[in-house]
């Protein structure tokens, strides 16, 4: 096994920025790299792009996702091997055989053999000898991978997974909060490095599939099944996932966040979560005069309206993510007290409340991912948009042209007349309404 | 379909001159569209079989291609969500069981007969109402994209409780999972009934002397895959009901807030599913098993080693099925079981391709157009087997089960390995079937349009799932790393779409004006070849006497020992009245059109549109079992062409 995953380590492709250049720069790169391509053959400059992304399996960070990868190398090279073997074969045996140009089609045919058992047979026990190579290590990386290894389990950490349509909810039984039961976050599961994670998978309507490649392969979420993973991330670091199994409508969208932290880091940021939402000073309900609508000078940014479906990433997160996520776990400068205290009214007003939990505040519903640290997150969305104003005011203007379907527009923006069957408008959020709306989650880190 | 119409030179049905009731008129006309409606002959109804299943193929192949105009760039709008959901919900449902099933069932009906020296099916009414439910499935599976809910969206397996009414199609009038239902559930009833009746025709009608270790290959697979068929569409059957059940009347074996148990549905599913996989690639490996011997000019390499193999694969197909489900929590032990079950289906499939390879060894092979289309085959459906082994290992399944490298594995099983065999056959049989033969140039260049389209489109798409791009995914976000395989795999489609559009145009223009082709253009070796093209509708003069594997081959090579045993069968054969031919008949198509009025007004919730679309098929079915079999006899003069009837021998 080791060796094998050594010897596939050098079989890892050089790093090629085929992905995301266009044509031209890809044409132009490719012929400055033409004497790597002679160096190390055609499939691996080719495929150098295509191994390495935010979810490939390839680059693994934990002990769980690394088994896989080696049996999956086992597999490969069987493969190889095998492949190499039988094709030369054939290839030689159409080159050898056929009837060339130029000679007649109408010869005396060939002897008229019909076989010959020994060879047949031999091929047989042949190719059940490199099923067993395969078969050896996938048995034992299956019990290795079902469930935390025996030795580990008394230092495990468990957390529990739901997911809805199309969304990721995370509970930590281990962290009870006085009056409020355990404490609950939505999108981004931030874990210990080092230590092994039990996810317990469940959901409340279809089945989905919790998948982080770089961490574990994928187990679904099942109805009226209690399903489990485990992983392990090595180091602190940022992790993509997303729902593997189709769900719906936005299933493409349905995504999620992993963050792992070092020992001390996650004590703190677990004290942290544990703590009510909070309250810039100056902004409870009734601390300053209601307002009838928030006013345009509070305005802190231009908003750019988008067209639907377009990207919410940005080059600069994802060179270094890491420290993207830990800079949001501080407070934003230039807080507007009194746009926050204006958004806090809207959350209300505009029955957010009645979905989302925001504890501490008035935010008490669960159907929705609970916002109590909203602030502190780097995605919105369900881990499709990156948590920044532009984006949190795109989602709260025009849900449904971010995630199509989503139950914040239907049923709530908009609800069914019963009579008709119609979609008809409940309510809809301004701009300048969203920007209060922006400041006051944007506040709650 | 002028080159059918050759062969209709039938003398007129004797049936009619008895006194009977109006209802057991059976028709006669042998042109025009009452013959087609009402025809019972094995070799019309597989063009009817192929023709449908081209013209969805087709339908598939668009959606396919819509598909990948969306994806071609990262945070695409050319479609919706949902739109696009629906088209690989469709796309999956037409290829499989619209275009490859029927398609290979086209064959089935057309060349078995003719390869064991058969004039008929066992039961031609029966065949006939095999096609026309199937059209009738056909069209209650695609009647969504024309009406307010849309065509079906749940995926192609349709998982509970996705399919529940509470969350499929929730924001539309929620018809387009009853239609999926009942589609399905036709189009069953269609597979079942037409694989019965070849069982029954390959066990007992084959002519004398053909054993069944004398059986073309191909004839072989198409037994396997009837038994296939046969076994494990009860499964999907119970399934469908089940779930029609849940959201007609509110039962609650798979919803999930009354107890039921959503995990039920892909059991039950796959049981079905993984032998359909099978059912999809065995009939391919039995036209490949025709092609390579005939341009080798050599039998087949270790014959008994590849019907036993095919046979052990049918049988091996219902003990994995839960490799589709390494992902559920089924637990260590029973992953394990199906791990280990799934890597030993490999055996049997590798050594069908050393056989073939031994097949080509020695030969002398002649490099026409089938030929291209069987070797393409070989190199596609091998890749497409190592993937398969890679997916057998549980561990590396949990990285790539529902990720596009799923989606390449599949579709180098089923373009290129099913979809090629298909191509194959068709070119192989076009010169028997109508008399004419395909142009090697446009035929090659058809070929290598779609082999290199294939490859373009469904490499990269390994590297897409290794990398963690999830499928049915209508769009996905620019910097994960997925853009240009993306854009090669979009781009690969076109020159694939163009090649199956070239490989179409030629077919039409060689159908009308493409070189004429006397008897047996190949060289053959199987019966079908040993009869004039196109074929009358008698099929043969004399039922042959078989004395070895490749019939044919063993005839052309002693002649007058055959020709002195014809004119014996012949002579007998007279003696006892004549050909015998099946009579015409109107009800297979109305039992047929009863189930679809029946079938389109159970999914709008009209039940007693329901039931009287039942009544007519309960009406229909008795009728038809009262008419009987009728039947009349042919005699031929001494270039093949029937004598008009003088006594008018019917019998029934």
């Amino acid at each position: 096994m080791r060796t094998l995953s050594q010897r596939a380590e050098a079989f890892r492709p050089l790093r090629f920025p085929f992905g995301d250049m266009t044509l031209t720069l890809t044409l132009r790169t490719a012929f400055s790299r033409a004497r790597s391509l002679v160096l190390v053959g055609l499939l691996p400059l080719l495929t150098g792009g295509w191994t390495s992304g935010p979810q490939s399996t390839f680059e693994t960070h934990g002990p769980v996702a690394k088994t896989q990868l080696d049996v999956f190398y086992v597999t490969l090279w069987v493969s190889m091997i095998l492949f190499v073997l039988v094709a030369a074969v054939l290839a030689y045996a159409t080159l050898r055989f056929r009837i060339r140009s130029g000679e007649s089609n109408n010869q005396p045919p060939p002897e008229q053999s019909h076989g010959n058992p020994l060879i047949e047979i031999g091929l047989i026990v042949l190719s059940i000898g490199a099923l067993v190579i395969i078969a050896v290590p996938t048995l034992r990386a299956i019990w290795y991978t079902y469930d935390v290894p025996e030795a580990e389990r008394a230092n495990a950490y468990e957390v529990t997974a739901t997911g809805y349509q199309w969304w990721f909810k995370f509970e930590y039984p281990k962290e009870q909060i006085e009056g409020s039961g355990a404490l609950v976050t939505g999108n981004e599961l931030v874990i210990p490095a080092g230590r092994p994670v039990r996810v317990n998978l469940r959901t409340v309507d279809v089945i989905h599939s919790f998948w982080v490649p770089k961490l574990a392969g994928k187990v679904d979420m099942i109805p009226n099944r209690g399903n489990h993973l485990w992983l392990k991330a090595d180091e602190p670091g940022y992790f993509w996932g997303q729902c593997a199994e189709f769900c719906g409508e936005s299933h493409a969208v349905m995504r999620f966040r992993v963050v792992a932290l070092s020992e001390a880091d996650f004590a703190a940021w677990l004290a942290k979560q544990k703590n009510p939402a909070r309250t810039v000073p100056g902004t409870q309900i009734g601390a300053t005069p209601s307002a009838a609508s928030p006013r345009v000078e509070f305005a802190s940014y231009k908003y750019e309206k988008q067209r639907p479906n377009s990207p919410g990433w940005s080059e600069s997160f994802d060179r270094a993510p890491f420290a993207a996520w830990q800079q949001k776990q501080q407070v934003d400068a230039g807080e507007n007290p009194e746009l926050i205290a204006q958004g806090r009214k809207l959350f209300i007003e505009k029955k957010c409340a009645g979905c989302h939990a925001v504890r501490g505040h008035e935010g008490a519903g669960i159907s929705g991912p609970d916002l109590t640290h909203i602030g502190a997150r780097t995605t919105i969305a369900g881990g499709l948009l990156e948590n920044t104003e532009q984006n949190l005011h795109r989602w709260l203007t025009e849900p449904n042209n971010v995630k199509p379907g989503n139950k914040m527009w239907f049923g709530g923006y908009v609800v069914r007349n019963n009579e008709t069957g119609d979609w008809e408008e409940q309510f809809s959020i301004n701009d300048d309404e969203a920007r209060a709306l922006v400041a006051y989650l944007h506040s709650l880190k | 379909m002028q080159a059918i119409t050759k062969s209709d030179f039938i003398g007129k049905d004797t049936a009619a001159a008895e006194k009977r009731p109006f209802v057991f008129t059976r028709p006669t006309a042998k042109t025009g569209l009452v013959s087609w409606l009402t025809t019972v002959d094995h070799k019309r109804v597989g063009l009817l079989y192929g023709v449908s299943s081209l013209f969805f193929f087709l339908v598939g192949g668009f959606e396919a291609l819509l598909i990948r105009i969306q994806l071609a760039v990262p945070n695409n709008t050319f479609l919706s969500a949902q739109t696009y959901n629906e088209l690989f919900t469709m796309h999956a449902t037409t290829m499989i069981f619209l275009a490859v099933m029927p398609l290979s069932a086209a064959f089935f009906n057309y060349i078995m007969p003719l390869q064991i020296g058969a004039r008929d099916v066992a039961f031609p009414r029966l065949n006939g109402f095999a096609f026309w439910v199937f059209l009738a499935g056909s069209i209650i599976l695609n009647v969504g994209w024309f009406v307010k809910s849309g065509a079906p969206d749940v995926g192609w397996f349709g998982y509970a409780p996705l399919t529940s009414t509470a969350y499929s199609n929730q924001f539309a009038t929620d018809m387009s999972t009853d239609l999926w239902v009942m589609g399905l559930q036709v189009l069953g009833v269609s597979s079942v009934v037409g694989s019965l009746n070849f069982i029954v025709t390959i066990i007992n009608m084959r002519a004398p002397g053909m054993t069944m270790m004398r059986l073309p290959v191909f004839t072989w697979m198409t037994l396997i895959t009837a038994f296939l068929i046969v076994l494990s569409f009860p499964a999907i059957t119970i399934a469908l009901i089940a779930l029609m059940m849940d959201r007609s009347f509110g039962t609650s074996f798979f919803e999930v807030s009354n107890g039921g148990l959503p995990i039920l549905w892909q059991h039950l599913f796959w049981i079905f599913g993984h032998p359909e996989v099978y059912i999809l690639i065995l009939p391919a490996m039995g036209i490949i098993s025709e092609i390579l011997p005939t341009f080798s000019r050599k039998p087949l390499f270790g014959y008994p080693i590849i019907v036993f193999s095919g046979a052990v694969i049918g049988l091996l197909g219902f003990g994995v099925w839960s490799h589709h489900m390494f992902t559920t929590g089924m637990g260590t032990m029973a992953t394990a079981a199906f791990s280990i079950a799934t890597m030993a289906i490999a055996v049997p499939t590798g050594v069908k391709i050393f056989n073939w390879i031994g097949t080509l060894w020695n030969g002398q092979l002649q490099m026409r157009t089938p030929m291209m289309f069987a070797l393409g085959f070989v190199w596609m459906f091998m890749m497409g087997g190592f993937s398969g082994i890679m997916h057998s290992a549980a561990p590396a399944d949990a990285q790539q089960q529902d990720s596009y490298f799923v989606v390449a594995h599949f579709h180098y099983v089923l373009i290129g390995g099913s979809i090629f065999a298909l191509l194959a056959g068709i070119h192989y049989w076009f010169p028997l079937i109508f008399g004419r033969k395909v142009s090697e140039a446009w035929g090659k260049f058809s070929f290598w349009a779609i082999f290199v389209g294939f490859n373009v489109t469904f490499f990269p798409m390994h590297f897409l799932g290794l990398n963690g791009m999830p499928r049915r995914t209508f769009t996905y976000d620019g910097n994960m790393g997925w853009n240009s395989a993306n854009f090669i795999a979009s781009v690969g489609a076109m020159i694939l779409g163009i090649g199956i559009a070239v490989y179409f145009v030629v077919m039409v223009y060689t159908y009308f004006k493409g070189e004429k082709v006397g008897r047996d253009p190949w060289g053959a070796r199987t019966l079908e070849w040993s009869i004039p093209n196109p074929p009358p509708e008698y099929n043969f003069a004399v039922i042959p006497t078989v004395h070895a594997r490749d019939a044919f081959w063993y005839e052309k090579h002693h002649r007058e020992e055959i020709e002195r045993e014809k004119a014996k069968s012949a002579a007998e054969e007279e003696s006892h009245g004549g050909i015998h031919m099946p009579s015409q008949s109107w009800f297979p198509f109305i039992a047929a059109m009863a189930m679809l009025t029946g079938g389109l007004f159970f999914t709008n919730h009209n039940f007693m549109g329901a039931i009287a679309g039942g009544v007519v098929l309960f009406i229909a079915v008795y009728l038809w079992a009262w008419e009987g079999p009728g039947g009349y006899h042919l005699h031929l003069d001494k270039d093949g062409n029937p004598i008009e009837p003088k006594d008018g021998q019917a019998h029934h």
